[in-house]
Parts: C-alpha cells; structure tokens; sequence
C-alpha cells in the first residue's frame, strides 16, 4: 500500500470513490461560470431538442442537446450541481444539529424528556415527508433559503430517532457511569463520551441525508415549489424533460442520472467512513484461540 | 520395583492410546492459521464412558478442539496435521455428509451460553420436535420422548417446561433443557464446552450433577472444556492442561490435581484461591497468555517466558511428551520445574478492623423498590433490596455474597450514588450524604465503583492516559505533563508497564484492561473502593494477580473495599468481614472465617456446599443431582 493510503480513513476504497465524486460535483458547481458552454437560461429557439454528441444530429455546440426550449442541457447540469450542493450541505448540518442535540438531551436525561421528544417525533414522523415539505413550501414563499428550511424541519427526526436509539444503547454501558463517578458533569459526559460514541452513525446519517436532501430539493422543484423560476435544478429539468420525453429523452435521464450519482456517491462515503472511524472495526484484534 | 522398571519402558504415546480402539482420540492434531500452529501436536484419548476435561484459560486453544471436532474451524484455521479418529472411523477424513450425520446423533453439544443457544421465538417443545424429527422420531413419540428426557433431567415438572418460551425460564433450566437435548440421541460422545460458565455457583453445582447422572446412566463419552481446574478434578476422570495451543500436562485427575507437575498446571493451582485450610498469599506467574499474533516468537515451549526454571534448551524447540508417572504425560524437559510468580510482598492476610478506628461509611436501613407498570399493566413492585443496615471501617474489606438477582449490585450501585434508596441513609465519615450536587462531589471524593466489564466500563475512544486520569479532566486544568506524570504514577501502582498510556482499550489484555479500571479508580483517591464482581470475568493467574493487587492497595494507601462477588474463594481470600445476600436481605454477616466454618443460615449453607472442595474423595458431584 502507498504511503498515503495508511491512514485507515484513506485506506477505505470507498471513502476515495465517494469523496471523488462529492468533490468533483462541488468543483463543477464552484466553477460553473467558467466550464459551463452557455448561460443556462439563454434560449436558442432555432435550436430545440438538439440529441447529445452521440446521436445522429447532434451539435458540437451543445455537447449533451438543448431541452425543448432550446437551452444547453450540459450547462443546465452544471448550474443545477450548485442548488444541489448547497441543499446537500447545509441540510445534513441542520439535521444533525437539530436533530442530533435534541437526541443526545433526549437520551441521556431520559423520563418525562425523553418520553415527550420521542412522542413528538412519531407524530412528526407520521406525516407523509414530501406532503408536509410541500405544505411547508406553500406557506413559505420560494426560495433557497426557505428549501433549506422546510427539508430541515420535515427531516431532522429521522436523525432525532436514530441516534436517541444509539444513545440509549451507550447509557447501558458502564462507561457513561464511570465518567459521572470520575466527577465528569452532564455537559462533559454528553460532549466527551457519548457525542464519540455515536460519531459513526451521525457520519452515516449525514451521508444518507446529503442523498434524501438532494432528491427532496429536486421533488420540490419537480412539482415547482422549489427555488425561483429562473435558477435551474435538476429537477427542473426532469420536469421539463418529462414534457418532451417521447422526442429526446436524454433530457429526462441526464438530471436523474446526477441525481443517482450524487446519492451513490453520498453513500459511499458516508459507508466508507463509518467503516474506518469505528476504532473497534478498523484494526480488528486477533481472533479468540 | 518391578513397576519402576516397566514405567521406563513405557512411551508417552503409549501411555495416551490406553485402547485399542477408544470412542474418540486426538492423534498429533495440528491446527494453522496464517502459518502459526495454533494447535500443537494435540494427542489424548478418551475411551467409552470416562470423561476427559480440557482445561486452562482464555486463549488456550480448548474450544479449538471442540471446533475441529464439530467441523466449524474459524474462516483462515485449518488442521495440517494429524487424524482424529472417532470409534476408530477419522472424522476429518469422513466425508462431509457422513461427519454431519454423526453430529446430533452421536455426538452431541452442550453449549456455553444456555439462554442463546436456543431459539427465542420456539418453545422448548418445538426445539425437541425438530431435533427428534431429524432422529426419526416418529411424530406420535415426539412429545413422549421429549418429556422423558426433561424427566431424566430431573426438571420439576416437564410437561410445563416443554410448553415454555427459553426466555420465561432461568439460564441454569435452560442449561438443563440443552443437557436434555444433547443426550435425547443416545449419543455416545458429548462436548461440553463450559457448560456451567454463565451460571451461578448453586446451578453449577446441579447441572454438573446431572450431567453426572446421565454420563453414568448411558456410559456416554463427555469431552468437558473448563477453566476450573477444580472442578475438573471432580468430574472427570482423565484431564488434559491446555497452555497456548498445547497439551503441557495429561494425565488422570486426582493425582494431576493432589500434584500438579508442568510449572504451568502449578501455577493455576497456586493461583486459585482456597476454600479451605490457612490462608496463604496467591502466587501467579507475570504476564498472560500469549495471544495468536505472539505465537510466532515463541517456538519453544510458550511456557518459558513466565517459568522461573526455563533454560535456553526450553525455548529452543517445542518440547516433547514425556511420561512422569503412572498415566501422567507432561510437556517440559525439567523436572520439578516451577512457574515464575509475581512478588507478593505487601500481600497481608486480612484482618478486621480496628476497634477503634471511626466507620467510614453506614448504611442504615437502605431499601430499594422498583415500580413496573403504568398506563396499561398492573403496577408491580420489585423488592431488590431490603432493609440493609452495615457499616465499613477505614482500611476494611468486606465482602457481599450471593446469586445473580440478590441485590448485591443495586446495593454498590446505591452507595455509589448511582441509584436512589427508596428508604434508608447512607452516611459517609458520620455525615448522611443524599444527592445534591455538592453531595455527589463529596461523595465521589471518597468512593468509587469498579465496574464488573472494563470492556463496558471503558470508552473504547480514549486511550489510557485519558482513561485514567479522568477524574483529573472534569475539574482540574492539569497540563498533558502534569497529567502523565499522575497517569505513570498510577500505572505503576497497578503493575502495568508505562508504555501502554497511548494505547486504546482493546489493544490490551483483559488483565490489562481490569488493571486500566482500577487505575482510574484510584486517581480519585477514593478512601472506598466497590469493587463489583471485577475478578470474575477473568483467568484464574489474572484474577490472583488483581487479588493482590487489591491486598497491597490496601497496604499501601489504607483503601477499604466492598468486594461484591459470588466467589467465595475469592471472598475468604479478600475480606475480613462478609455479607451474605439472598432475594435482597442480609441472611447473615459477620467474621469471614467464622461464617464459612460455621454458616448457621441455610442459604449461606448451600452456597458453601456448591463451592468444590479440595478434598476430591468427597462425592461433591452427587450432590448436584437431588432436585
């Protein structure tokens, strides 16, 4: 093994593809100005549902086609990347902040808080996701700022209720005790012994939740309730290639396929990572004789 | 002189093939893994119904020999050498279909962990209806034969048990239900791996007998896997004293066990602590069991780096067999070869408390009720414990006694301030304390709890230094220098080299990992230390060397200890002073000595009379099988 593969964290196969992909979908959304061909917005209506550079007809204008207005897909692709890499990164840190902390009082005060918490969340769990995320968005007005939000407040339980389980499965451990007995106060207890102890899961929580955050935003400006009209998303564009699917129907399955890569590589990640921060699973002790 | 003669004359192979054709044998069985014998040279006999016990701890290789038997070696082991005939048939060139047809049938399983080796979602009677099924028990027999082997088990009322859920009974009935099981088959070999382990003494005592009772019914085989070279003595009738993936010591029990030969079958009888006669310090040798990843260093004898006699010529090459006395074969070149033993100075007998010197803590009349129940089941309460009154003395140590489920942890859990007395008073120094925050201050300033599991009770994240000097963190702001000088300082009290501090807990032995756990106790400067059961998950030469520990903390910084623990040996080694504990009252205290010479309760006396006794010509085993 090369030398910068030791670290157990780089040694996980799955921890490069997955941070391969995340990054290089940052680095397209970061620099979308300069490599995207057009403005994504420009319509060429001389120039509708152009097929992509491997079909019969193409236009080495428009490498991947224009949608049935006209506009560079690729382009389009590009500039969606930033909606999605904002949504996939601030969302998860809502969650896990909101959802995270109210777990870790939940869990580790227990009783009547805990009871109310977990109360709270299976009422807030019974509503449909995407149906309160849209009611959400209705009585918010448009906006990235208020996607943010709304995805936050439908998703933070799912996070809430995960690691409270987590949590509770540490406070059985002596552990948690040892370090009242050692004079720790509550505060250093839930900071330094059990916020490690759930540290892989919320790695994986966080990683599921880039996906969920990513194809919620693109469910929302499916149905048009998204961010305005005029920032392309990619699931903008699967609307609008849903309109025009019998003629070309690259401009359907490009921003699904951003969308699946996104998630896959959200995943592979957040599986790699859980994998090689466990100090119990990264180095495994010798077999019992 | 005529017998003399003749013993020169008789080879070691000669004297471990005792039959021409015994039901199992272990001929030169080796076992590999990455190319490190893992196994060596194992060879023993065990003719049709005796009963061969595999002794020594953790790490030893015993299970192995139950594993290739069963044909279940781990992923990456493999046997490279020797043949394991069984009724003269090789079971590992048998083909697979043929092994497994034996498996269940004729050779049967008694396993370690009574309450997971059965299914949770069948009842007793579904676990015999699916084994029987596959003896070709006619479906109209099933239920008979079923509750005839419960009877044979002496279960109280078989037909109640065979409807039950494994979880609505205890593990010791659960234990009996397996034992029933293994032996429904007639077979003519049973593999008990530590079958009594997770049981308290009183159940082991029961089950050992009756496993007895039906070993002796059907002339069954019974390889019997131990740590417990006592109880060993007891059951069975040849032992073999496995260290390190060898056989170091064979031989018939009663003379292995009255004179133990190899350095190291001396050094786990010197460890174990007695029950009987004057008290002596405990001598064990240093260190542990070399694990897998050490064996590669070691390809001597694995012995001779804690053996006090080891010469160059031990480390050389593996030792051979060679016959010592009658039937007894033995894995080392010298004679009378003794084991390296940890220095016991310090290590004082103890006794009771000063007359004169202040309690340092009361209990007065403490109880605790657990309520169950709410909304939608009937309120029920839980007595765990009663009216408890007691008091310790500075440099005391008292021992509590008593099965699982006698309260005797909910009551450390209580003076510990971990649980609240739903009555009573706890004072420490005079003072009753209750649970305000400045109270807890106080009173984690003069006790602390060991928790049984270092393995739960340490944060797998933290490394040593950090583990120990935890007290030190939460309210100190203490330099990294000034925390590793105190974190050397404990090490060193606790005999643990100084280079473990950067290490993380499942980087170190269980010993290790005990000894981390009381480290982090001390730095406290606790003037009470509970101790719940902490010598119990541990092998015999470990928990002797956390004994002393114990016995020289005491010495050298005057530490009283509640030893909470089943262990009676381990008490009577430990305490002055004990508490016998039964469904959460005190049924009687006082002097250690004088109420295990003399037990005037009848609990108190069964838990002496389930303790194995040294002397091996009382019919100890018998006991078990009455109810």
């Amino acid at each position: 093994m090369t030398t910068w593969r030791r670290h157990p964290v780089l040694a996980e196969t799955r921890v490069l593809i997955g941070a391969g992909i995340l990054l290089s979908i940052v680095a397209v959304a970061a620099l979308a100005p300069i490599i995207a061909p057009h403005d994504p917005n420009h319509q060429d209506l001389l120039r509708m549902l152009v097929p992509p550079f491997w079909k019969d007809g193409a236009d080495a204008d428009f490498p991947l086609g224009t949608d049935g207005l006209g506009r560079c897909v690729l382009s389009r692709l590009i500039y969606g990347a930033r909606v999605a890499v904002i949504v996939g990164t601030v969302v998860p840190i809502g969650t896990a902040l909101l959802g995270g902390i109210i777990a870790l009082v939940a869990g580790y005060c227990g009783g009547w808080v805990d009871w109310s918490v977990s109360r709270t969340v299976d009422i807030w769990m019974s509503f449909p996701p995407v149906v309160l995320s849209l009611v959400l968005m209705v009585g918010l007005s448009p906006g990235l700022r208020n996607v943010i939000l709304a995805t936050i407040l439908v998703d933070w339980t799912r996070f809430c209720r995960i690691t409270r389980g987590a949590i509770l499965g540490l406070m059985k451990l002596d552990y948690v005790s040892s370090a009242r007995i050692a004079g720790a106060t509550h505060v250093q207890v839930m900071l330094k012994d059990l916020l490690p102890g759930i540290f892989p899961i919320i790695i994986t929580l966080f990683s599921v939740e880039i996906g969920i955050a990513v194809i919620v935003e693109s469910v929302l400006s499916f149905v048009g309730v998204s961010v305005e009209p005029h920032i392309p998303t990619w699931g903008v564009m699967i609307a609008d290639g849903l309109v025009t699917v019998f003629a070309e129907p690259w401009g359907l399955v490009l921003p699904m396929m951003a969308i699946i890569l996104t998630v896959l590589g959200a995943n592979m990640l957040g599986d790699g990572l859980r994998l090689s921060l466990d100090p119990r699973l990264a180095s495994r002790p010798s077999l019992e004789v | 002189m005529s017998s003399l003669v003749q013993r020169s004359q008789v080879t070691a192979d000669q004297v471990i093939a005792t039959e021409t054709q015994p039901l199992l044998a272990a001929v030169n069985l080796t076992v590999e893994s990455g190319g490190t014998k893992v196994l060596r040279d194992i060879s023993f006999t065990l003719p049709h119904g005796r009963i061969l016990g595999l002794i020594g701890e953790s790490g030893a290789g015993k299970s192995m020999i139950g594993r290739v038997i069963a044909n279940q070696l781990p992923r990456g082991f493999a046997v490279t050498a020797g043949s394991l005939p069984f009724e003269g048939r090789d079971l590992l060139a048998l083909p697979h279909h043929e092994h497994r047809e034996l498996l269940g049938r004729r050779i049967a399983f008694v396993p370690q962990e009574p309450t997971g080796a059965l299914n949770p979602a069948k009842t007793i009677g579904q676990h015999f209806a699916e084994h029987l099924k596959r003896l070709d028990v006619p479906k109209a027999e099933r239920r008979n034969v079923a509750l005839a082997a419960l009877a044979d088990m002496l279960m109280p009322a078989p037909a109640d048990v065979y409807d039950k859920y494994p979880f609505q009974l205890s593990g010791g009935m659960c234990q009996r239900v397996l034992i029933a099981l293994a032996f429904v088959s007639k077979p003519d070999l049973v593999i008990a791996d530590e079958p009594t382990a997770s049981l308290d003494v009183t159940t082991q005592v029961h089950i050992i007998g009756l496993l007895r009772r039906l070993q002796d019914k059907y002339r069954t085989g019974v390889l019997f896997i131990t740590h417990q070279l006592r109880l060993a003595a007891h059951l069975c009738d040849e032992v073999a004293v496995l260290y390190a993936g060898d056989i170091v010591e064979y031989g018939p029990a009663g003379p292995l066990f009255r004179r133990p030969r190899h350095p190291y079958s001396r050094a786990l009888d010197t460890a174990n602590p007695r029950f009987s006669g004057a008290w002596q310090p405990l001598s064990s040798p240093p260190g542990h069991m070399p694990g897998l990843n050490e064996f590669r260093n070691l390809p001597g004898c694995r012995f001779a780096p804690r053996c006090a006699s080891a010469i160059d010529a031990c480390v050389a090459e593996p030792p051979a067999l060679r016959v010592v006395a009658d039937g007894t074969v033995m894995r080392c070149i010298r004679d009378d070869a003794v084991p390296a033993a940890e220095s016991v100075a310090g290590v004082l007998q103890p006794v009771g408390a000063n007359a004169q010197s202040i309690g340092l803590m009361q209990v007065q009349n403490v109880s605790m009720t657990f309520h169950s129940g709410g909304l939608f089941k009937p309120k029920a309460e839980t007595h765990a414990v009663k009216e408890i009154s007691f008091s310790i003395s500075a440099g005391e140590f008292v021992g509590v006694v008593g099965e699982s489920g006698s309260g005797k942890s909910t009551l450390g859990r209580m003076i510990m301030g971990l649980e609240r007395p739903t009555a009573g008073q706890i004072s420490l120094d005079g003072v009753p304390i209750g649970h305000t925050a400045a109270e807890w201050r106080r009173r984690i300033g003069i006790v602390q709890l060991v928790f049984q599991d270092p393995r739960s009770a340490l944060n797998p994240r933290r490394d040593v230094l950090n583990l120990v000097t935890q007290p030190l963190q939460s309210t100190g702001h203490l330099s990294r220098r000034e925390m590793r000088d105190r974190a050397e300082v404990l090490l060193q009290d606790t005999g643990l080299p100084k280079d473990v501090v950067s290490r993380l807990p499942h980087q170190m032995s269980g010993g290790q990992r005990q000894r981390i756990n009381i480290a982090r106790a001390l730095c406290a400067a606790p003037r009470l230390l509970i101790a719940d059961e902490i010598a119990s998950g541990l092998d015999v030469s470990v928990q002797a060397q956390i004994l002393n520990l114990l016995l020289r903390l005491k010495r050298e910084h005057d530490i009283a200890l509640l030893m909470i623990s089943h262990d009676l040996a381990v008490v009577r080694y430990l305490c002055s002073r004990v508490l016998v504990m039964c469904q959460g009252e005190v049924v009687e205290s006082g002097d250690t000595e004088t109420i295990f010479a003399n037990p005037q309760h009848p609990y108190t006396r069964e838990l002496i009379a389930a303790v194995p006794p040294e002397d091996l010509t009382r019919n100890w085993t018998q006991l078990g099988a009455v109810g």
